[in-house]
């Protein structure tokens, strides 16, 4: 199991309670792992990955992670991580998009309140921002991990202003005003905190039930953690195999698998590594670990070309 | 130092406001002074730990542990934790709520699903597809509350439930979740910038620490008076705990002191017509509230004694009601106190640590001298 401080190198946690949170979590998982690995179980893998921030397009700080994962792997001029495994023909590439839906710094106010910008995709739950509402956030800033709430307006200080049929709008990231305990944008400032730093909610996955994992992007997130089980499984893959996890999925055209495919095509077969997901786009994305299981054979058994 | 508009006929608002750091802006908790971090120390522990109104027992557990060795505390049948000082007539009275806002589980559905009613005001979109928390006896079983899957055009929630990850009734009551059981989310304390900090359920830790770090650093030999210090139940569904804590009394008490948030107007998203109190400037004297009005005499008398003490003390207004409140029809004058409180009643209330030792510090000055 790795250290704490290897997890706050390696993968852009937020911060020590996150990373603690996380080695709970993945304990209580390890207590029934149904694929073990020479270093970490599927299951701790997928916690770990979820854990993760990678805003689509600045997705730097989970791709180091995964070069230290992946021995031999490389990051290409779009920043995708690709490995090549085997050799001859057929070549064919697997890939798992690893970006998320997020948010950038587009603006600190006087008053030290940053302001956000979305990043990616339309996302299919409408309510993608209004989750931001009242919730922890972490910018990644220069200096590192910033923690940070989104303001909300206070229950008490409602009562008696709203009357009866008033809009009962929704919050859009043009209502975020992220608080980071600072008093002045030079206050935000010293923290790092500056225009384009990424922004994510806090990330805290959750195991609940008969191994499910609740995380925003879990799915993503699983699949791509199956995808590096099945390559640590060591398959004796037919002809070539590349193996990518993709960056900006969500974003300019899927411009990270584009890249691949330029960089290292043609292919004669391309297989995308993914899962159901329950509760999609949402803070408590649903994934059953027991799928990726089952993802992680008929990886093995694709790569192996049987 | 700060003037605030203070409704009741006349301005005083006179505020003894001694900023208490004229430190760095941003400071890293390594830089801490020993106050913050014995409040931190205290306070953080009272955040992560739960009790929805009606189960507030993990609380009041947590609260005895951390009185001073000498204070011998008692619980009365609603679930109200005391601990009695001093002798002698004025009898002052302190009182904190422990509980906080979540749900309670009302059935189980078919699907395996919870279904929930809440206990206290909040608003509900909140929770919507986050993490959940059932609190059991056995432990807490996690789930999640499930998001709507229609309606989004509209802000508010429907009815929430939760999915504890079974697809049948059967399912979820072999994980020991059933009808009565309580539910919250998931928390953290976090240190934000400089002295501020994040978390939910500070409405009322804060007044728990407050009262538990008064008691450590009070001076008992120099109490004029008896003094009750009150950990209440069930403020937030209709101050329940308070009021058996009242009756109990009736009219031997001579002040209350309700201990209690103060809903800041401090946010961009309110409008600054009142609540008029910046988190890092001090103490509030909740003066005027949805159910008390302190005497304007009293509310000098306080402002005198902060400034005598050198405490920091800002006089506001604001909404909301207290624990005092149950009181006052047994003519016991309610002297509510609190600390700027930004986003009240959400997952990410923001408090400064130094309101929080500025508070202790005036319930310590008031115990010993007022």
């Amino acid at each position: 199991m790795p250290s704490i401080s290897t997890l706050r190198r390696t993968g852009g946690l937020a911060d020590r309670r996150t990373a603690e949170a996380v080695l709970v979590a993945w304990a209580v998982l390890s207590a029934r792992p149904p694929v073990r690995l020479s270093g970490q179980s599927l299951d701790q893998l997928a916690v770990r990955f979820a854990s993760m921030t990678a805003v689509t397009g600045l997705e730097q700080a989970m791709t180091d992670s995964l070069l230290g994962l992946l021995p031999g792997s490389t990051r290409d001029r779009a920043g995708n991580v690709t490995l090549t495994i085997g050799q001859g023909a057929p070549k064919r590439l697997v890939q798992c998009p690893l970006d998320e839906l997020g948010y950038v710094v587009g603006n600190i106010t006087g008053d030290g309140y940053v302001l956000l910008r979305r990043v990616g995709a339309p996302t299919t739950y409408p309510l993608f921002d209004q989750q931001l509402e009242g919730h922890r956030v972490t910018v990644f800033g220069m200096k590192g991990a910033v923690p940070g709430v989104v303001a909300v307006k206070s229950t008490h200080l409602t009562r008696g202003r709203v009357g009866s049929g008033a809009p009962d709008l929704v919050f859009t990231v043009d209502n975020a005003y992220v608080d980071v305990g600072a008093a002045t944008a030079a206050d935000a400032r010293a923290l790092g905190v500056d225009v384009l730093a990424p922004v994510s909610l806090a990330k805290r996955p959750l195991p609940y039930g008969d191994r499910l994992l609740a995380a925003p992007g879990a799915g993503r997130r699983a699949a791509c953690a199956a995808l590096v089980a099945a390559v640590q499984t060591k398959p004796k893959v037919k002809g070539t195999v590349v193996v990518a996890l993709t960056v900006q999925s969500l974003y300019t055209g899927n411009a990270g698998l584009a890249s691949v495919k330029a960089l290292l095509g043609p292919f004669d077969d391309t297989k995308t590594a993914s899962l159901t997901t329950r509760y999609t786009d949402t803070a408590v994305e649903t994934v059953a670990l027991g799928d990726a299981d089952a993802l992680v054979k008929q990886l093995v058994t694709w790569m192996e070309g049987r | 130092m700060r003037a605030v508009g203070w409704t009741g006929g006349r301005a005083v608002g006179v505020v003894a406001a001694v900023l208490l750091s004229a430190g760095p802006a941003v400071r890293l908790s390594a830089q801490d002074s020993a106050r913050i971090s014995e409040a931190q120390a205290i306070l953080a522990p009272l955040v992560e730990s739960y009790g929805v109104s009606g189960a507030e027992g993990p609380v009041r557990e947590l609260v005895k542990r951390l009185l001073p060795a000498w204070a011998k505390s008692e619980t009365d049948t609603a679930g109200n934790l005391w601990v009695r000082l001093g002798q002698g007539n004025p009898l002052i009275v302190f009182v904190a709520h422990m509980d906080e806002i979540g749900f309670r589980v009302t059935a189980v559905r078919d699907d395996g699903s919870l279904e929930l009613e809440p206990r206290g005001g909040f608003i509900a979109s909140l929770f919507e597809a986050q993490p959940a928390l059932v609190h059991t006896d056995k432990g807490d079983v996690a789930g999640v509350f499930m998001p709507r899957d229609s309606g989004f055009a509209r802000h508010t929630a429907p009815p929430l439930r939760v999915d504890v990850g079974t697809t049948t009734r059967a399912g979820t009551i072999a994980r020991g979740v059933s009808p009565g059981q309580t539910v919250s989310m998931p928390k953290q304390f976090v240190r934000l910038a400089g002295t501020r900090a994040t978390g939910r359920s500070f409405d009322d830790r804060v007044g728990d620490a407050a009262q538990i770090l008064a008691l450590r650093h009070l001076d008992r030999a120099a109490l004029k008076h008896q003094v009750i210090f009150i950990w209440s139940v069930r403020e937030e569904i209709g101050l329940e705990g308070a009021g058996v804590a009242a009756a109990a009394l009736g009219t031997a008490p001579r002040r209350v002191h309700a201990i209690d948030t103060f809903v800041s107007a401090d946010s961009p998203l309110e409008p600054p017509n009142f609540a008029v109190a910046p988190i890092g400037a001090g103490a509030v004297a909740r003066a005027l509230d949805n159910s008390s009005v302190t005497p304007p005499a009293y509310v000098d008398s306080l402002v005198h004694l902060a400034r005598a003490r050198s405490v920091a003390l800002q006089v506001g207004t604001t909404n909301g009601g207290n624990d005092g409140s149950m009181f006052t029809p047994y003519g016991v004058v309610d002297v509510a106190l609190g600390w700027p409180l930004r986003y009240s009643h959400s997952p990410v209330e923001v408090v400064d640590l130094k309101d929080v030792a500025s508070l202790a510090d005036l319930i310590r000055a008031i115990a010993e001298s007022w």
